[in-house]
C-alpha cells in the first residue's frame, strides 16, 4: 500500500509544480545570477588574492557564491509551492485526493527536485561564464568539481525543503516568503555577528563555544557546506579553514559534510514541525 | 476495517470554533442508494459538518465515519468518496485539464478518465483554458469532474447548485438521482428545500448546528394534511354539518373563509350542498414543505 500511495502522490505533486509556471519563473533569476556573478568571479579574485589564491579556486569560489543565492530561489519556490495552496484554496483538494502527510513529504520531495534543478542550472551556467569571463580561469579539476556539485545539489534541496515546511507553517503566502528572505537576508547575519562579537571580548585562544555557534545556522550551515571545497583549492588545506571562516562569515567551522547534516537536522525540524502543525490544522 | 459499504456515520459530532458552536452533537448516518438531503439555514454548521466528514476540520467532539473508519485512513480517498465543496478553490493559471491530471495521478485513476469527467460535465470545449477566466458555474463542473475522476462511492456536495444555470441544477438532479439509484451515496447540502425537495430520498435539517428533523421528505409535515378552504354564503351552518360529520379540524380564517382539515374538496362540497350553503369558492391547500422548513429552521413563521 505505501509504495503506490507515495508514486501516485509523487506524480501528482511534479505535475502540480510544472502545470504552473512558478518553477521556471524564479530559474531565470537564479540563471541570471550565476551568469553575472560568474563572469566576473565576484569579489573573489580581488579580496582573497591575499590568500594566494589559484584561478581554480576563484571559479569555484564564485560558483559556491551563486550556488548560495541560489538556494534562497529554491527556498523560495518551496515555499511559495507550499503556501500557494492555501493562497488559492487549493489545498481542500488535494488533501481530499491524498492524506495530509503523504502530500507533505511528496512536496518535500518535489522541492528538493526542484532546488537539485536550481543547483545543476547555476553550476552549468556559472561554469560556462566563469571560463568565459574570468580571463585566466581553467577548468576546475574533477574532484573538486564534483565535490561542489554534490554539496550545491544537497544543500539547495535541503533549503528548498525547508521553504516547503516554512509554507507550510506560515500559510499565508506573502508572510512566508518574506519571513524567509528576512531571515536569511537579516536575521541570520545579525545573529551571527552578535555570536562572534563574543568572540572578541574573550581572551583565550581560538573563539569561544558561543561564537562557534554561527556555523550551525541554516543559512551558514549551507554556506559552509559550499565553501568547504573552494576555499582549500583558494588557501591551500592550512589555511583553508580560515578562507570558509571569512568566506561563510562564521567561526571554527565544523567540515563541509557535518555542515550538510546540520543543515539537513534543521530541514528535518522544519518538516516535522509543518507534520505536527499541518496535521490537525482546520481546513475550512 | 474499512466496510466497503458506502455508508456515512456521524455521531454526537460537535465542533466549537472560539465562542462559536458551529455543530453541537450531531448524529445522522447516509445510505447507499439514497440521496440524502442536508438543509439548514446560512451559518447553520452545514460546511463545518461536510468537512468534519472529510477529515478537513478536526471535530471538538464526536466521530464522522467514512465506510467505518475515519476518512484520514482510507487507503485511496478519492475511489472512495469525492466531494464538491463551498471555497474549493483552483489556481487561476492551471487549466481544467491540468488539473484534473493533477488529481487524476494523486487518485491513481489513468488520463483518460480526465476526457470522460470533462465530456460528462459539459467542460470539453473549455478544458484548455485557465480555470481564473472561469465563470461560477463553469468552477462548480470542474469541482464536480474532479469529484467523480476516481468513479466513487459516495458523492458529497456542498451547495452544488451555486452557480448553475437552471438546466444545470436540472442535470445535476437527475444526475444525482441515477447516481444513488446505482446503489451509491449522496450527501448533498442546501439551504433551500427548494433545490433539493425533488430529488432527496430523506432529509436531515439542522438550525444552529443542531439537528432539529430527519427522515423522509414527506415526514417533515409532521403527519399534517392538507386542508380545504371554503367561501361559503352561511360559514356557521356549514361548520356545524361538518361537526355532524365528524370533522372536528374546522377553523374560521380571518377573511371569514372555513378551513377544513382531514377533508377532501368532495367532501366539503357534498356536505354543504346537502346543508342548503351557497358555496362561492373551494381551495385544496397543500401541505407547504417551504414554509413548514422555515418554521423548523427558526425563519419566517409560517
Ligand atoms: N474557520 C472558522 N472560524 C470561526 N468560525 C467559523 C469558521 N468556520 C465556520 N465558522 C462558524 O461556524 C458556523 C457554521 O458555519 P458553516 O459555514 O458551517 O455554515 P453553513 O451552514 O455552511 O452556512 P452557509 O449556508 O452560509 O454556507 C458559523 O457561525 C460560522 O461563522
Ligand atoms: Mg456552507
Amino acid at each position: 500500500m505505501i509504495a503506490p500511495t507515495a508514486s501516485r502522490m509523487l506524480r501528482a505533486e511534479l505535475r502540480r509544480t510544472t502545470s504552473v509556471r512558478m518553477w521556471w519563473a524564479l530559474l531565470i533569476p537564479v540563471v541570471l545570477l550565476a551568469l553575472s556573478i560568474n563572469v566576473f568571479g565576484g569579489v573573489f579574485s580581488s579580496s582573497l588574492s591575499g590568500l594566494g589564491g589559484e584561478t581554480p579556486g576563484v571559479l569555484l569560489a564564485s560558483l559556491a557564491y551563486s550556488l548560495s543565492l541560489g538556494s534562497v530561489f529554491a527556498a523560495v519556490h518551496g515555499a511559495v509551492q507550499a503556501s500557494g495552496e492555501f493562497r488559492h484554496r487549493t489545498i481542500t483538494t488535494t488533501y481530499l485526493t491524498g492524506g495530509r502527510v503523504p502530500v507533505l513529504l511528496a512536496r518535500c520531495a518535489v522541492g528538493a527536485a526542484v532546488g537539485a534543478v536550481y543547483a545543476l542550472g547555476t553550476l552549468a551556467f556559472g561554469l560556462v561564464a566563469g571560463l568565459f569571463g574570468q580571463g585566466s580561469a581553467t577548468f576546475p579539476s574533477p574532484g573538486p568539481l564534483f565535490g561542489l556539485i554534490g554539496s550545491g545539489i544537497a544543500v539547495c534541496a535541503l533549503w528548498a525543503v525547508l521553504g516547503v515546511a516554512v509554507g507550510t507553517l506560515v500559510t499565508n503566502q506573502a508572510g512566508a516568503v518574506v519571513l524567509l528572505l528576512v531571515y536569511v537576508l537579516a536575521i541570520e547575519n545579525v545573529l551571527s555577528l552578535i555570536l562572534r562579537s563574543g568572540a572578541d571580548a574573550g581572551l583565550g585562544t581560538g573563539p569561544p563555544a558561543i561564537a562557534r555557534i554561527t556555523s550551525y545556522l541554516p543559512g551558514n550551515a549551507a554556506d559552509v557546506a559550499l565553501y568547504d571545497i573552494p576555499a582549500v583549492e583558494l588557501a591551500g588545506p592550512r589555511y583553508g579553514n580560515q578562507a570558509v571562516e571569512s568566506l561563510a562569515g562564521v567561526a571554527s567551522p565544523p567540515p563541509g559534510w557535518a555542515c550538510l547534516i546540520v543543515l539537513a537536522l534543521w530541514a528535518g525540524a522544519g518538516v516535522a514541525a509543518a507534520w505536527v502543525v499541518g496535521a490537525r490544522r482546520d481546513v475550512t | 476495517m474499512q466496510d466497503h459499504s458506502g455508508r456515512i456515520a456521524v455521531d454526537g459530532l460537535s465542533k466549537r470554533f472560539g465562542t462559536v458552536e458551529a455543530v453541537r452533537d450531531l448524529g445522522f448516518t447516509v445510505e447507499p442508494g439514497l440521496v440524502t438531503g442536508f438543509l439548514g439555514p446560512n451559518g447553520s454548521g452545514k460546511t463545518t459538518t461536510l468537512r468534519m466528514i472529510l477529515g478537513l476540520v478536526v471535530p471538538t467532539s464526536g466521530t464522522a465515519l467514512v465506510e467505518g473508519v475515519p476518512f484520514e485512513t482510507l487507503g485511496s480517498p478519492g475511489r472512495v468518496l469525492g466531494a464538491v465543496l463551498e471555497a474549493q478553490g483552483f489556481h487561476p493559471s492551471r487549466t481544467a485539464r491540468r488539473h484534473l491530471l493533477v488529481c487524476a495521478a494523486a487518485i491513481g485513476v489513468p488520463d483518460r478518465r480526465v476526457d470522460e469527467v470533462l465530456g460528462l460535465v459539459g467542460l470539453a470545449v473549455d478544458a484548455d483554458r485557465g480555470v481564473g477566466g472561469y465563470s461560477l458555474g463553469m468552477k462548480q463542473r470542474l469541482a464536480l469532474a474532479t469529484a467523480l475522476l476516481g468513479d466513487p462511492r459516495i458523492l458529497v456536495l456542498d451547495e452544488p447548485g451555486n452557480g448553475l444555470d437552471p438546466a444545470g441544477i436540472a442535470w445535476l438532479r437527475d444526475f444525482l438521482r441515477g447516481f444513488a439509484r446505482s446503489g451509491r451515496s449522496v450527501l448533498v447540502s442546501s439551504h433551500q428545500l427548494a433545490e433539493i425537495g425533488q430529488s432527496a430520498d430523506r432529509v436531515v435539517v439542522i438550525h444552529r448546528g443542531a439537528c432539529v428533523y430527519q427522515g423522509e421528505l414527506a415526514g417533515l409535515g409532521g403527519g399534517r394534511r392538507g386542508r380545504v378552504l371554503v367561501r361559503c354564503a352561511e360559514p356557521v351552518t356549514l361548520a356545524q354539518a361538518l361537526v355532524a360529520k365528524g370533522l372536528m379540524e374546522v377553523d374560521t380564517l380571518p377573511d371569514g373563509r372555513l378551513a377544513v382539515g382531514g377533508a377532501d374538496a368532495v367532501l366539503v362540497g357534498d356536505t354543504a350542498l346537502a346543508a342548503g350553503v351557497a358555496v362561492y369558492g373551494l381551495v385544496e391547500e397543500q401541505v407547504d414543505l417551504e414554509q413548514l422548513f422555515l418554521q423548523l429552521t427558526g425563519g419566517v413563521a409560517g
